[in-house]
């Protein structure tokens, strides 16, 4: 008898033109791991608010068809009812914690179960263990680290013992070993306690070789797949098996240990030398800049100069710095140490593109952009900014922000994009560089950033300690190489680069 | 040391009570400087800083009845016809103004009192099942005062970011992506609570509140006060009729008095949550 099952499921949200989803009919065996991926906005949040019932409790709409879980109907069953059979991890951990500190959040949802004492110490511990968290413990959570925070968000729904666990891109704010420690997280869970788990992901080379079904929603439609079979047709996949299918590979491999073996057929070529950098003239020139918030440094003696031309990748672990620095050279916050002397129109667009946007429609939005940054708009002009999904708001916030900067800041642009839309944002970035623009992006997406770029800075504890070109700085490093650098070394970053 | 939550409630309550009702200039300087009293051994925690928004919120009343009001017989000086602004400017309306100013400034003082020794995990651990849409607006509204203020300033500067005013003139265009976007998050947050199995069945405490015998002191001077301020008619102060204000009676300084009764030990929460990531 499958844990999760969905029979015709249709949902279409309150004043929606047409269904979120449009009838899925799937099931989930006990034990199994799903990776649910899509394009932006084709409902994969939906689908995943459908197994608590928070799609339509919470949300209102037409709903029609079933969903069961654990035998109970979420028609009839409240969310909170079933919060003690699905765990659920929001795609922002902020959102869901409730208390203070650590411990009182692992507690929050055993108090609710109304357990006892000793029972909810018993689950605490035996939570903190699995998930590996006992250094944080006694923390305040706006004290931590969004990594952190997002094992104390997964700790927090696994203290409550549910039968599954259902993750909306958990991995989605996170620099890469943050990630990976987080999804080694999940995956131990799934080892040890065989825990059935949904995980919505777009980091998908690091899950791949891990789950038993892919699930891919495109327009509210869902075909349920085994994974080799999804990944050779297309949509967000490791870049593995994108080599894998022009080497002509078979199987499919869907990690790197499968890969390895059939790697070392490939010829031991070593990559041209990217071409010579720097050619533009200089935007921004920082000389030994430096700012502090009150408890810690952020930025200390970065000296480094911007050209028009370039893309400049800003990479590092949570809390480096990055965003800081283009704040600082963005003009929100005032360098307290050094100087910075920038030229033209400087556009900084951050993290939370929501904040950016307030009128009624995308078409005001965009009153007064010229034609070429309204175009890629046309199918949502009438629309409400905020009922886009969080990577088409965050594109429209790009439009309306960077659209004709001399130097566009962008803080993690591609959060929650697909594979279409980030390569949509690759070409516009090209294209804007070479019609003379300068761009900086902090930016965690390594494989994005060496499709991308052309310049990548390295930060830790708020000082730059790598700077050149992709190639150089992205080459055998054990967080910020790319899955085909890790397979191949030698160089090479992108599976379509590598000879054949 | 306070223990219990509810001792800090009560205390809450009584001192919002006596910042509304006793307006007499000599009571509000005693009030302001008892919640002093208690908020000093607390003053390094995050949530007294918000003692400086309600310096900002005082500022506001004195200046708009400043500049509004046209009565009163202490002139400070006197504008040219402009108008509104335009005539004379009186003592008596600066000391309108500042009645409602230190009120403000009370109201945010003692919520930061409460916000840097009360967690919002024991007051929503006070509230019973039957509550539970009660607890969930009660544990919103506690977690959202910080949040708005964060929100405001990220839409401030993302006005700035668009080359638009950024300035206190262009509040009001920020009132409505100011609702939206806390609406959003209430909604989040309602939903978290709704998915962790809020109010579904007669909750547990995992630290089971204590009580001390000096919770009890606090609360029986704390009702006491209220009772006081009830009870006794307030002493109004209208300084258009009488600029000085008239003495306090012995039993009005006995209740802003006793509202000092945390400060007699005033040990801050231990609180061992101060590593930063």
């Amino acid at each position: 008898m499958p844990l999760i099952a969905l029979e015709g499921v249709r949902y279409r949200y309150p004043e929606a033109d047409g269904p979120a989803l449009d009838g899925i009919t799937t099931a989930v065996e006990p034990g199994q791991v799903i990776l649910l991926r899509g394009p932006s906005g084709s409902g994969k949040s939906t689908l995943l608010r459908c197994l608590n019932g928070l799609v339509p409790h919470s949300t209102g709409g037409d709903f029609a068809g079933r969903v069961t879980v654990c035998g109970l109907d979420t028609r009839v069953h409240l969310p909170r009812e079933l919060g003690a059979r699905i765990g659920f991890v929001f795609q922002h951990p902020d959102a869901q914690f409730v208390l203070e500190d650590v411990e009182a959040e692992l507690a929050f949802g055993l108090e609710n179960l109304g357990l006892d004492r000793g029972v909810m110490r018993k689950r605490i511990e035996e939570t903190i263990d699995q998930v590996g968290i006992n250094a944080l413990r006694h923390r305040r959570i706006a004290t931590l680290s969004g990594g952190e925070r997002q094992r104390v968000a997964i700790a927090a729904a696994l203290a409550m013992h549910p039968a599954a666990l259902v993750l909306d891109e958990p991995t989605s704010q996170l620099d890469p070993q943050a990630a990976e420690d987080v999804l080694q997280v999940v995956l131990r869970l799934v080892a040890d306690l065989g825990m059935t788990t949904v995980i919505a992901e777009h980091r998908v080379e690091r899950i791949a070789p891990f789950v038993d079904r892919i699930w891919t929603i495109d327009a509210g439609r869902l075909q349920d797949q085994a994974p080799r079979e999804a990944v050779a047709k297309g949509g967000a996949r490791p870049p593995v098996v994108d080599l894998a299918l022009r080497a002509g590979w078979s199987p499919i491999p869907l990690g790197l240990r499968d890969a390895r073996v059939r790697a070392q057929s490939l010829a031991a070529a070593i990559p041209d030398n990217p071409p010579a950098d720097g050619a533009g003239t200089v935007i921004a020139r920082l000389d030994r800049l430096g700012y502090s918030y009150p408890s810690a440094r952020a930025v200390e003696d970065v000296s480094l100069t911007l050209r028009r031309g370039q893309v400049t990748a800003l990479m590092g672990r949570n809390g480096s710095g990055k965003t800081t620095l283009l704040r600082l050279i963005g003009g929100t916050l005032r360098p307290q140490r050094g100087r910075l002397h920038s030229e033209g129109r400087v556009a900084y667009v951050p993290q939370d593109a929501d904040a950016l946007l307030f009128a009624a429609t995308v078409r005001d939005e965009l009153r007064g952009q010229p034609e070429d940054v309204i175009a890629p708009f046309q199918a949502w002009l009438p629309r409400y900014p905020r009922d886009l999904s969080a990577g088409e708001r965050q594109q429209l916030a790009i439009a309306v922000v960077a659209g004709q900067a001399d130097l566009l800041l962008l803080d993690e642009p591609t959060r929650g994009l697909d594979p279409v839309v980030k390569k949509a944002l690759t070409s516009f970035l090209r294209l804007r560089a070479a019609s003379g623009a300068a761009m900086l992006i902090a930016t965690h997406d390594v494989e994005w950033a060496a499709r991308t770029a052309n310049r990548v800075l390295l930060m830790a504890d708020g000082e730059v300690y790598a700077d050149g070109p992709p190639r150089t700085v992205l080459s055998d490093s054990l967080v910020f190489a790319t899955q085909i650098n890790k397979l191949l070394g030698r160089g090479w970053l992108l599976p379509e680069e590598v000879p054949i | 040391m306070i223990r219990h939550p509810l001792a800090w409630c009560v205390w809450g309550i009584a001192g919002l009570c006596a910042a509304f009702i006793d307006r007499n200039p000599l009571l509000q300087v005693l009030l302001v400087l008892v919640v002093i009293n208690v908020g000093l051994p607390h003053r390094r925690n995050p949530a007294m800083r918000h003692w400086k928004i309600g310096l900002a919120l005082a500022v506001v009343p004195i200046l708009f009845s400043a500049a509004l009001s046209r009565f009163g017989r202490h002139v400070i000086f006197t504008l040219p016809g402009i108008p509104i602004v335009g005539g004379a400017w009186s003592w008596e309306a600066v000391a309108y103004g500042a009645s409602t100013g230190v009120a403000l400034l009370l109201t945010v003082a003692v919520f930061a009192t409460l916000q840097a020794n009360v967690r919002s995990a024991d007051l929503v651990a006070l509230l019973p099942r039957s509550l539970y849409r009660t607890g969930t607006v009660f544990a919103l509204s506690l977690a959202f005062a910080p949040k708005t203020i964060a929100s405001f300033q990220a839409l401030l500067e993302a006005r700035r970011l668009r080359g638009q005013r950024a300035g206190w003139r262009s509040a009001p265009g920020l009132v409505v992506p100011l609702l939206l976007t806390m609406l959003e998050q209430a909604l989040q947050y309602g939903e978290s609570l709704d998915a962790r199995g809020y109010g579904s069945r007669r909750r547990s405490h995992y630290r089971p509140l204590g009580w001390s015998l000096f919770d009890g002191f606090v609360i029986g001077a704390s009702l006491t006060s209220l009772i006081l301020d009830l009870v006794l008619s307030p002493q109004p102060y209208n300084p258009y009729l009488d600029l000085a204000p008239s003495l306090p009676s012995a039993a009005s300084l006995l209740s802003i008095l006793l509202l000092a009764t945390p400060a007699l030990r005033g040990t801050p929460r231990m609180d061992h949550a101060t590593n930063r990531a």
